[in-house]
């Protein structure tokens, strides 16, 4: 770790403000669950006044979304995400990690065992999980009660064909314009039809594609948790593939995948590894894009929209996901697009970039408080009136989908993309 | 020492919200002063019932008990400088009860100020203190160190709100002072005494608070000036025009730029002082008084720029200014030393003016900034903690401040509270009878001397 490091926290005059921020705050009301809390521990770690050998420590340091409202609303930007992430290779390297946790770097690590994880998870999909239809958007239950994950969760559906496998590697544009597509595992494996609008979306303007097979999960999951000598190791595979291919954009759409590249790469390489990589990941950083942000302010889709209909009227809401709107800084170019659609009716709704409480892990590790904070996401799109709720990631997608679901609501959900690409081919959502 | 089986006996009670781990304690040391203090316990308290139970036991062993509510205070009142107990009652956030029709409501101590705003908007009502920290200070806390923010000019600060309370006395007796009566004199006003003295008489666990029509209309203004002198009287003029504004706010030039660093607001280049005015009620009199205002201001020549917010977002803007200068302080030095001295209103140019001639005497950075309105400035005198040299002349800035402040028949401190930062020149303001009568009203209410010891000299 490099010392630098602690600059970018140590700003914090405790002033406080944090705590009127914090989604996990306002259900915990406790100290160690905030900002300025977890900033102190980690000072005092440095400093040596304390250690983390107290078991309390992985869940004073894992109860926290990442989610950066505070670092938003810190009048002196203190980075209170890379102290978490920080305390928690301390953490981690007490108390170790969960075993789940290991397993899921171990799969995440490997494309191909990632495939084949996938795969057995469908061949026994019908034994292991159930289906759940008619619920705000379809998913699974796991049938076997198990340590990890609720019977009454409502998770990620399993795609029968994944996202790499389905494209050919290059698809032809007549556009001067090319980008690449880095998918990200959770289009991939399993709303895998968020990665199909993508596709349909970028033929509609013509621009040439090129999907590279041996692109390796982010590393994000990983990196959060506090394991960043594994993330780094996926940040390399992925800076090097991507590096040979020219592409004037590589757009994901999956906003913490897109953070991880984009914002968490040079950070690896700048405070917790030699940085002979941090130009190289400076540099992939800069050709990183969502979707929107791309569609809205590189191409001519907003003009394109403006003349298409949906097959039937709906009104829609938007929640910003927190990596997309705080980490990467779109919350406009997603919500003119959708506008523009002539029988899309918009309605924000109260608290629209809230979090939404899904936080990776978190809803892993905490989900009582998970659920506490989509409760309150839940309620906001409900009082929107809106028929349909959009946001422009998996986590939050499936998140809103449960929380939904637990309220009873038939409210949709979907993802920016495929609103866009249902509008141009006339469809109904 | 009791420590273990005082430990013992609140964990029996609290269960889980009971801390004594290290990790646990020292996230509960420290509050915006930035110093800290380990408490021995922590005690996460739920309802009055606890916080007397809680009380009768540090009475009984004499453990020193610090309220605490979310530990963004600016004088250490919150800082259990000798260990003990650390009290906290930010569980403790319900409104109990909404009395519409006697415009009043029950609170709990733990309530944030501003999330009783967000509660009476709806009803058009408001509660008039708003102290800078009202998104992350509680009424409780608002009332230890009878907290006042800009409106105070026309609705003057906490204690003018209070109607009554519920405390905890030293030995675990809950009692209520004051009522829902506007007029009430029977006996002594203890509720007054309770606010303001910082935790040190008893625990507040529920405020009877009095709260107030949203005026149909109101404006802020925005007024930059390229002489400090002018901003100080202009002050004067407007409120000698018959005219009570919500709030004048003032920001001096250092200020204005370490803000315009961080938020990238844009004012004028040569801005010696900004005022921020912000005025209220009927539509026609806010009307009649903003062009009140601007007729003046046309005829002072030292005016660069005037600025009416035209909505609400405008005037967020003209307001984040302000409420953002005190965290962002930081971008200068380190350390600061943060007083918030008061003089009569009328004195303000003398002082404003003292000060900066006390900053370049000793070549310092001191940042003024506040409410010149009600003549309550905060002067932030700007080191650098690695600079033995800086902190000497910061401490000698801030005596000479103080003496001159002292002299114009101000006050040392008009909203942060005397706590730890401020207590050695506390006799110099009231004089050693005044400590005296202060010492024997502590012993009458804290025989034994465990609520929120060492602070305020007592």
């Amino acid at each position: 770790m490099n010392d630098k490091i602690s600059e970018s926290w140590d700003s914090c005059v405790k002033c406080g403000i944090c705590r009127s921020v914090c989604p996990v705050f306002k259900e915990e009301k406790s100290e160690p669950f905030v900002a300025r809390g977890h900033i102190t521990l980690i000072q005092e770690l440095i400093k040596g006044n304390l250690n983390f050998s107290d078991k309390l420590s992985k869940e004073y340091l894992g109860k926290c979304l990442l989610c950066t409202t505070c670092v938003e609303s810190c009048p002196n930007n203190a980075h209170t995400d890379l102290a978490v992430i920080t305390a928690r290779t301390f953490v981690n390297k007490i108390h170790g990690v969960p075993l789940y946790k290991k397993i899921m770097a171990q799969v995440m690590s490997q494309r191909k065992v990632l495939d084949l994880s996938v795969r057995m998870g469908n061949m026994f999909s019908s034994f292991m999980f159930k289906t759940v239809e008619n619920v705000p958007r379809k998913g699974v239950n796991v049938r076997m009660k198990n340590p990890i994950v609720e019977k009454d969760r409502l998770l990620l559906p399993i795609s029968k064909r994944t996202f790499l496998n389905k494209y050919p590697e290059s698809i032809n544009g007549k556009n001067s314009k090319k980008v690449a597509v880095f998918i990200g595992c959770a289009v991939n494996y399993s709303y895998t039809e968020v990665g199909d609008a993508l596709i349909n979306i970028l033929k509609t303007l013509n621009i040439e594609v090129i999907i590279p097979k041996n692109q390796v999960c982010c590393g994000g999951p990983i990196y959060y948790a506090g394991m960043i000598d594994k993330a780094e190791k996926l940040a390399k595979k992925n800076i090097e593939l991507f590096e040979k291919i020219e592409a004037d954009a590589i757009l994901i759409p999956e906003p913490t995948c897109a953070t991880a590249i984009k914002v968490e790469y040079p950070r690896i390489f700048e405070y917790f590894s030699n940085n002979k990589y941090l130009e190289k990941a400076k540099k992939l950083s800069e050709r990183v894009r969502d979707p929107s942000d791309y569609f809205y302010n590189d191409t001519d889709l907003i003009n394109i929209l403006k003349n298409k209909k949906l097959k039937k009227e709906h009104s829609v809401t938007y929640h910003d996901s927190c990596h997309l709107n705080r980490s990467l800084g779109i919350k406009q170019e997603p919500r003119e697009l959708l506008k523009a659609i002539e029988n899309l009716n918009f309605i924000e709704m109260k608290d629209a970039d809230r979090c939404c409480g899904n936080g990776g892990t978190f809803s892993v590790d905490f989900r009582e408080t998970s659920l506490k904070i989509g409760k309150r996401k839940a309620q906001n799109i409900i009082n929107s009136t809106a028929d349909t709720v959009v946001t422009g990631c998996s986590g939050c997608m499936m998140q809103i989908a449960e929380a939904l679901n637990i309220e009873n609501s038939k409210i949709s959900v979907k993802h920016t993309i495929e609103v866009i690409d249902k509008a141009l081919r006339g469809e109904d959502l | 020492m009791y420590k273990n089986k005082v430990y013992k006996k609140i964990k029996s009670l609290l269960g889980k919200r009971c801390l004594n781990d290290k990790l646990s304690k020292v996230q509960y040391s420290y509050d915006a002063t930035q110093k800290m203090y380990s408490p021995d316990i922590v005690a996460l308290v739920e309802n009055t019932n606890e916080v007397s139970e809680i009380l009768k036991i540090a009475n009984k062993y004499k453990v020193p008990i610090v309220p605490r509510g979310w530990g963004s205070g600016f004088s250490g009142g919150a800082l259990n400088i000798e260990g003990g107990i650390c009290l906290s009652l930010e569980k403790m956030d319900k409104i109990v009860e909404f009395d519409k029709d006697n415009l009043m409501v029950w609170v709990e101590a733990g309530l944030v100020n501003y999330d009783l705003q967000e509660f009476l908007k709806p009803y058009g009502l408001f509660f008039p203190p708003d102290p800078s920290s009202w998104k992350f200070s509680t009424i409780g806390g608002n009332i230890a160190e009878n907290a006042g923010g800009p409106r105070a000019v026309k609705y003057g600060v906490t204690k003018n709100w209070v109607n009554g309370l519920e405390i905890v006395l030293a030995d675990g007796t809950v009692l209520n002072v004051g009522s829902k009566n506007i007029k009430d004199v029977a006996g002594y006003n203890i509720t007054d005494l309770i606010i303001g003295s910082e935790g040190t008489l008893a625990v507040v666990t529920k405020a009877l608070l009095r709260v107030h029509p949203i005026s149909d209309d109101k404006k802020t203004i925005q007024i930059v000036f390229n002489g400090i002198r002018a901003a100080a009287e202009m002050v004067n003029n407007i409120l000698n025009s018959k005219i009570i504004p919500t709030s004048i706010e003032f920001v001096d030039k250092d200020a204005i730029k370490t803000v315009d660093d961080a938020l990238n607001v844009g004012f004028p280049k040569d801005a010696e002082a900004i005022l921020i005015i912000e005025i209220d009620g009927g539509i026609y009199e806010v009307e009649e008084n903003s062009k009140k205002i601007k007729r003046l201001c046309e005829k002072d020549k030292s005016i660069i720029a005037f600025r009416v917010a035209k909505n609400e977002k405008e005037a967020d803007e003209i307001w984040i200014a302000r409420r953002s200068i005190s965290p962002t302080l930081k971008r200068i030095a380190d350390g600061k030393l943060n007083e918030d001295i008061v003089v009569p209103r009328s004195k303000l140019p003398d002082m404003i003016e003292k000060t900066q001639e006390i900053a370049k005497k000793h070549n310092l950075y001191i940042v003024s900034f506040g409410h010149a309105g009600d003549g309550n400035i905060h002067t932030n005198i700007m080191y650098h903690t690695d600079n033995n040299k800086e902190i000497e002349a910061a401490k000698k800035a801030m005596d000479e401040i103080f003496s001159f402040c002292l002299k114009l028949g101000g006050s040392i401190t008009g909203e942060h509270g005397v706590g730890i930062t401020k207590q050695d020149y506390l006799e110099k303001q009231v004089g050693s009878d005044n400590i005296k009568l202060f010492k024997n009203i502590k012993k009458a209410f804290d025989p034994k001397n465990i609520l929120n010891p060492h602070k305020m000299r007592l």
